[in-house]
């Protein structure tokens, strides 16, 4: 007995005076479903990533918890108040800017290096990392955010010239409502309007923009600005269209809910697509009966302006150094080696931020037409202050529009007055 | 001696207190812990502007700011209209459906029984998705059926139409809310001396006079206790408005329940939500305190 006790203390003396690094650093990291899955398995694939990771870095331990969309955004705040909050998170910036600048994460100042922003050579892309003094999220992929429309139907009905298929598929707001309201004459169902909650809010917001190239927010991003004569012209003419039937009433419907009836081929385009929504519902899609084409949204002057999607990691500051380090080591592990980096961009079905990375889809028409709009990337204001009470203003006051309780002029000019002063509060 | 027989007895009561403090201990730690403690906490930051950021103590500021609140009123004001929408139609119901099926044969009882709690135990969540589809605008079978019978002529938004919509959150609270109380109802008809029954019917009592004057003030605590429980949950009906509406169309269905999660996690303002939780339980206890009065002036222990 006192041999084993002798032996305990003497082993735990060594392991007191090891080096910091022959203890392994253990660290969580919380992911959304956002890579894709291997055999259909949620997880899988992460964690064939951590044993990559961790057979490179044996110091380090990396423990994988799955978060859903629905109730990971509550857990992840729950978790923060809770002083429990994971070390690594892979999201967008909308949520993790505001984490930053709540405090709550390290910067990755040291990553954002001359070498790196060279490399993406997006200022946008890289301005979406920030809060404008620290960089919160180390970027890997990108993808623009477009609309679709059922292609066989057009087909169909005789109606694909009214569709520029060539090119960038740019087209104009004239074209957009002879369509729709070519289609609704024959008896179809058309976009839906989507305005339920905050989900997928970002695809209304644009199409609106776009219509008769309004601006949303002003170029400081200081401002909100989409009651301008443009923009109550857009929300007046989308409230029209509904109500003729060349639109649908999308009040019980989220982003996700639009792109169901979409997918099952019960209306004829979704106004919010992207490449990893082309990619998760393909078999769906091809099980209707149809295909889908994915298009910019139309505008007054056929140039759009894009929202767009950024994937990232960032790192929960929960006062250990040791492990700020080793969460820092395992994104740049996930984003910047040679392998997994390009690999971890193909699983998120998007555009590599790195040009280093190359072209990732050669030969693949689909992903370089989607490669071709970022181009038309416009500002990105998801990590504007008081953005996230700015988004049940927004799908709110569209719900007021389309019901008719309020006109459209009165539903942007409440809509800016409530995102300018959730602005100015969160200063 | 006699004193120290009363102090022995004193003794004995003693250590049977403690012994009976420390078997409610494990209970009460939870209950401390888990009830008390997170209330108090609730009350507490409830004054504060307390966000991811921030934690400054600002006094009433937030129930002030609550009662200026156009989203947070109409809300109050659902919350309130779905409460008195819905509890009396789920308690009337219950009764009525427990008295008819208590005097059925035994399986036609236990089938109705497995019916009407099937909306329970399946779970709130899986139930709200299948009336979703039902009142879906486009494909729901609500609008099919309807316009098959020649009813509507065209698709009604059933949860997206401010006329129709809160009823229609009403309705699938009342589908998923009348199971617990009929297998109560029936329950409690079961416990009550059938020999008073026989004997009123032998004196000439009609049906209705039987449940008057014999059944119901037998059934009138577990009447209580539905009406009680049944106004509390609807006051906290929130998964439905969650999956059905979001609170729409323009506020139209939410409820406090509703506001005090986007208001915490979707905004992070925790003490104004917390604020929100303090208002919401205390139109709770005005209500059960009025149901208890009305009740119990009624009831014969």
């Amino acid at each position: 007995m006192k041999k084993f006790v002798v032996m305990l203390i003497a082993f735990a003396l060594l392991v007191s005076v090891l080096p910091a690094s022959a203890q392994a650093t253990e660290i969580t990291w919380w992911a959304f479903p956002t890579f894709a899955t291997i055999d259909e398995t949620s997880g899988k694939y992460e964690q064939s990533l951590i044993d990559a990771f961790q057979e490179a870095n044996p110091d380090i331990t990396v423990k994988l918890e799955m978060i859903d969309f629905q109730s990971g955004p509550e857990k992840i705040v729950t978790a923060i108040e809770g002083g429990t909050a994971p070390d690594v998170l892979f999201d967008a910036p909308g949520r993790i800017i505001d984490y930053g600048k709540n405090g709550k994460l390290a910067d990755l100042n040291d990553l954002f290096t001359d070498e790196f922003k060279a490399d993406v050579g997006n200022e946008n892309i890289i301005a979406s990392c920030s809060d404008g003094e620290n960089y919160y999220m180390y970027p890997l992929s990108t993808a623009p955010f477009l609309m679709a429309v059922n292609k066989t139907v057009l087909e169909e009905e005789g109606l694909l010239e009214m569709v520029n298929m060539e090119g960038e598929r740019l087209w104009t707001t004239d074209e957009f409502t002879a369509l729709n309201a070519a289609l609704a004459e024959k008896g179809y169902m058309n976009s839906i309007v989507f305005c339920q909650n905050q989900g997928g809010d970002q695809g209304t917001r644009a199409y609106i923009m776009n219509l008769f190239s309004a601006q949303l927010v002003n170029p400081e991003l200081t401002e909100w600005t989409i009651n301008s004569e443009a923009g109550i012209k857009a929300l007046q003419y989308t409230v029209d269209e509904v109500a003729a039937g060349n639109l649908t009433d999308g009040i019980t419907y989220n982003g996700g809910g639009a792109i169901e009836q979409f997918v099952a081929g019960t209306v004829t385009g979704t106004l919010l697509w992207s490449p990893g929504l082309a990619k998760n519902n393909a078999d769906a899609v091809s099980a209707s009966g149809f295909e889908a084409v994915a298009l910019p949204l139309p505008s007054d002057d056929g140039t759009p302006e894009l929202e767009y999607l950024v994937n990232g990691f960032a790192v929960f500051d929960n006062g250990d150094a040791a492990k700020i380090d080793a969460a820092k080591k395992f994104i740049t592990f996930l984003t910047d080696d040679p392998v997994y980096g390009p690999q971890n961009v193909l699983a998120t079905n998007a555009f590599p931020v790195r040009a280093s990375f190359g072209d990732l889809y050669p030969g693949n028409e689909d992903m370089a037409f989607y490669a071709s709009m970022t181009k038309y990337y416009g500002a990105y204001y998801n990590t504007i202050d008081g953005f996230a009470a700015m988004r049940p203003a927004w799908w709110g006051n569209l719900q007021a529009a389309l019901t008719g309780e309020k006109s459209a002029e009165e539903a942007l000019n409440d809509f800016v007055a409530d995102a300018n002063a959730a602005y100015a509060a969160a200063q | 001696m006699q004193a120290n027989k009363f102090m022995t007895m004193r003794q004995a009561n003693q250590r049977e207190a403690i012994t009976a403090y420390l078997f409610l201990l494990p209970a009460l730690i939870f209950f401390f812990v888990f009830v008390i403690f997170p209330i108090g906490q609730g009350i507490y930051t409830s004054f504060f502007n307390y966000t991811m950021k921030d934690f400054n103590w600002v006094g009433l500021g937030n129930y002030i700011e609550l009662f200026q609140d156009s989203v947070f009123l109409k809300s109050l004001g659902n919350t309130i209209l779905l409460v008195v929408a819905a509890v009396p139609f789920i308690v009337v119901f219950s009764i009525f459906a427990s008295v008819t099926l208590y005097e059925k044969s035994a399986w036609i009882r236990s089938l109705f029984r497995g019916i009407f709690y099937l909306p329970v135990v399946t779970g709130t969540v899986s139930v709200t998705v299948v009336w979703k589809w039902i009142f879906d605008p486009l494909t729901g079978i609500l609008n099919y059926v309807l316009k098959d019978a020649g009813i509507i002529t065209r698709n009604i938004n059933w949860l997206g139409d401010k006329r129709f919509a809160l009823w229609a959150i009403a309705l699938v609270l009342f589908t998923t809310s009348v199971g617990q109380p009929i297998i109560l109802f029936i329950a409690a008809l079961g416990n009550l001396d059938r020999s008073q029954v026989e004997a009123a019917e032998i004196d000439g009592a009609n049906r209705a006079q039987v449940f008057r004057y014999v059944e119901w003030p037998g059934i009138l605590p577990t009447t209580l206790y539905v009406v009680v429980i049944t106004t509390i949950n609807s006051f906290q009906c929130f998964s439905l408005i969650q999956l059905l509406t979001s609170g729409g169309p323009n506020y139209n269905t939410s409820t406090i329940m509703y506001q005090v999660y986007e208001t915490a996690f979707r905004l992070n303002r925790y003490g104004y939500a917390n604020a929100m939780g303090v208002i919401l339980a205390v139109f709770i206890v005005i209500f059960s305190t009025v149901q208890f009065r009305l009740f119990n002036s009624q009831i014969d222990y």
